[in-house]
């Protein structure tokens, strides 16, 4: 992006690599030509569709999370300009003695991993039932698909109705089978896994659509086969439909994660504000509170290249793999 | 070699770019000194933006608030009006930033103040709290000379506006924090007499009472978030372990047998005679239990009494009834709304008309009456303030002593405020570790 340009061009573009440019046979050296030659013939002519957004999403996302980078290398605290004179990895190795930071590291990691592989389970299925040519099929499609709709804000506030220790509907269907009051929000232990239920309702519902799109894109021919075969039903799906929806559950499993880590809407939500409940702290809410509430940037930005380092350990691969089967 | 030799595949072109970006984020990141000061001129082109900006709306006055409830939302179009009563000429902008309580109103003012695009002034608290503003406050000293709010306002609010040695705000009201408030219904059943408890544990055996006598909640907690509890510990300490020992807890010299006790009687209440569900329900819906009659006793900020009022048919004296948190009489736990006075200011004449007005008798009335809270001046006349804000009133004149709260901003900076809220959180909020607790308290304050 920032590569120099040659001080010979007449023209504003910057010319990539020089070497390639010379070997024009032609009368005139022309670096459009160059250009044109070297990625493809409308590299010049087209960039001005492409180059502004590439400009502005360099500066702004790219160059925001370098920015981050840095600010987190600072001490960085208050109001003021931060003093970049002096790095070092001092945030970091404060965030790994902050118990505070590794429980919520600890309970991002168990959202992340608990919460995708359920969902995906859980919309397989879903997908699998609605594909065996049920009556209602796209009723039943829209209605596991709604909740996925609805903001975190409506859903976060009705799962805090939902698991209300005296009025929610999941204490009254206990209690009336017998059992005691569970306090889902208030029981460090459990508030976490309270809170992945309620993503996981939200979210089933995208899996079996992207489920559903890999299940139709299957050929008859296989089913009919392994039919012919004497396979079982569940035999069937398991040795022959489900390894092919590999491509279907990486990329559900992708946007799933950045959800898991985008949970912080959800539990800012459920409590209004800043501190989820005791046992549900995640880096996000950790993040916003360090920011906001101590003004300790440094230290809040130390934890949001943690956190996008952890993405990028999920996506990277992912773009990989694409990459290596040629859909890049 | 042909053309399409040459050419870069899209892929490749992908690849290129992935390597670039890497080959990018290492040059930035080796290159530190450079890049750092690049990062650093443009946050100042920021503060240029930013006086820019201010160039063209020089003098609308803008105020930041978060009262957009209720009674907070009254009062502050009470405010307003008085405010254009009095200065029929100014260009003015009220901008109310409510949820989580302060919580978004403070991230829009940290982001403002560090774009350098500060707001006339915004409502905060004064005392330690101004310390997270340190270096983007300005002075106000000139308002509270020629208006003489030295003389007028109690020494603790004299104190607690200034700032390395100069004013940075002007307080408009106050709320009280330790009281009690209890159902008259609820503790004549019991056979309590409320105003007979003057210590900690004669209230814990008042709450004993209420359990054995009665159905209702003995005390009923709203602990969705931390803060109830850590007001509720500010509250217990005063009362039980005295003045002295709660204000070396605020200096950073805590004594940790204090602490300690205070923690002890703290598990006694939250782990017996509170309600149920109290760390999934807030403030609004545990002050619903004592309107309706299920619960005889709240610790809470007055502004619980807000809701009272509200209320229909629930009358003081009558329905529902104050008394100081047991063993704190005499004293007048104190809380303040104020407005702070940034630098780089973008109407300072506007702005100190403003800040003038909010110290006078005409605004403290206007807001206080509708908020629950009372004027920061002891000079003002009570007539139109109900009879709970007039009682309110003289315990504030006469207390003896009016020792800063400790979760709302005057007794600890907000830092050491989030810490031990941190610490209540992972460690006291059921189930009730008093060890840890004490540790971490004293860890939080003693630095």
């Amino acid at each position: 992006m920032t590569r120099n340009t040659d001080t010979g061009d007449d023209s504003g573009d910057a010319v990539t690599d020089g070497g390639v440019a010379e070997d024009g046979q032609r009368s005139g050296f022309s670096p459009v030509a160059a250009l044109n030659e070297r990625f493809g013939s409308d590299f010049v002519e087209s960039s001005q569709f492409w180059l502004p957004p590439f400009l502005l999403v360099g500066l702004f996302v790219y160059g925001a999370i370098i920015w981050n980078l840095l600010i987190s290398l600072t001490d960085f605290t208050g109001f003021g300009t931060p003093d970049y004179s002096d790095l070092d990895l001092q945030m970091y190795s404060r965030a790994l003695a902050d118990s505070g930071f590794v429980d919520a590291a600890i309970n991002t990691f168990i959202l992340l991993v608990g919460f995708t592989l359920v969902t995906l389970a859980l919309g397989l299925g879903l997908a699998i039932l609605i594909d065996r040519n049920i009556r209602f099929e796209n009723t039943f499609r829209t209605i596991y698909l709604l909740p996925m709709s609805l903001s975190f804000v409506v859903t976060a506030q009705f799962w805090a109705w939902m698991f209300n220790f005296n009025n929610g509907v999941i204490n009254i269907v206990i209690t009336s089978l017998g059992l005691g009051r569970v306090d889902w929000i208030g029981n460090p232990d459990i508030v976490l896994w309270a809170v992945m239920f309620a993503l996981m309702w939200q979210f089933a519902g995208y899996a079996m659509v992207v489920f559903l799109a890999g299940l139709r894109a299957i050929p008859n021919e296989h089913y009919e086969a392994a039919k012919v075969d004497g396979a079982s039903t569940v035999r069937m799906y398991w040795r022959v439909i489900i390894p092919q929806l590999k491509g279907s559950t990486i990329s559900a499993s992708v946007v799933l994660m950045v959800f898991a880590l985008k949970a912080f809407d959800f539990l800012y939500s459920l409590v209004g504000g800043y501190r989820p409940p005791n046992g549900a702290d995640i880096l996000a809410t950790k993040m916003v509170r360090e920011a906001y509430a101590n003004l300790n940037w440094a230290y809040a930005s130390a934890v949001a290249i943690t956190l996008f380092v952890m993405t990028l350990g999920i996506v990277g691969p992912y773009l990989y793999y694409q990459y290596n089967r040629g859909n890049l | 070699m042909t053309n399409q030799d040459k050419r870069l595949s899209r892929r490749h072109f992908v690849g290129a770019t992935g390597a670039a970006t890497l080959a990018g984020l290492a040059g930035c990141s080796g290159g530190n000194g450079g890049d750092g000061s690049d990062g650093g001129d443009g946050s100042d082109g920021g503060d240029g933006d930013g006086s820019d900006g201010d160039g063209g709306s020089d003098n609308t006055l803008e105020v930041l608030h978060a009262w957009t409830g209720g009674d907070g939302a009254r009062a502050a179009e009470a405010l307003v009006a008085a405010f254009e009563e009095e200065y029929p000429d100014v260009d003015h902008e009220f901008n109310p930033i409510g949820g989580g309580g302060n919580q978004n109103l403070d991230a829009v003012v940290a982001n403002r103040l560090q774009n350098g695009d500060p707001p006339s002034s915004f409502a905060n608290w004064p005392g330690p709290n101004l310390q997270r503003y340190e270096g983007v406050l300005g002075e106000v000293g000139g308002v509270w000379e020629s208006e003489g709010f030295e003389d007028v306002m109690v020494d603790e609010a004299v104190d607690l506006h200034q700032y390395n040695g100069a004013y940075r705000a002007v307080p408009l009201g106050s709320h009280r924090l330790n009281c009690l408030f209890y159902n008259t219904s609820v503790v004549e059943e019991a056979g309590v007499d409320p105003d007979s408890l003057t210590s900690v544990s004669a209230l814990i055996d008042a709450l004993e009472t209420v359990q054995s006598e009665t159905d209702a909640i003995p005390m009923t907690h709203g602990a969705s978030g931390t803060w109830t509890t850590t007001q509720l510990f500010a509250s217990t300490m005063l009362g039980q372990e005295g003045y002295d020992a709660y204000m070396s807890f605020l200096d950073g010299s805590p004594d940790e047998a204090a602490v300690r006790a205070t923690f002890e009687s703290l598990a006694e209440i939250l782990g017996n005679y509170i309600n149920e569900d109290a760390s999934s329900i807030g403030l609004t819906e545990s002050n619903q239990n004592i309107i309706e009659g299920n619960a005889a006793f709240i610790h809470q900020g007055n502004w619980a009494a807000g809701a009272y009022r509200n209320a229909e048919d629930f009358n003081y004296d009558e329905d529902w009834g104050f008394k100081t948190y047991p063993g704190s009489e005499g004293m007048y736990m104190l809380h303040f709304d104020s407005f702070l006075y940034p630098s780089d200011n973008p109407s300072p004449e506007a702005t100190e008309q403003f800040m003038a007005f909010a110290g006078s008798e005409a605004a403290q009335v206007a807001f206080n009456q509708y908020k629950g809270s009372i004027p920061t001046r002891t000079d003002v006349d009570m007539s139109q303030f109900g009879p709970y804000l007039q009682e309110t009133q003289e315990d504030f004149a006469s207390a003896d002593q009016r020792p800063p709260n400790l979760q709302h901003g005057l007794g600890v900076p907000s830092e050491t405020m989030t810490s031990l809220n941190d610490v209540i959180s992972s460690e006291f909020s059921g189930p009730y570790d008093v060890d840890a607790a004490t540790q971490g308290f004293v860890d939080a304050v003693s630095n």
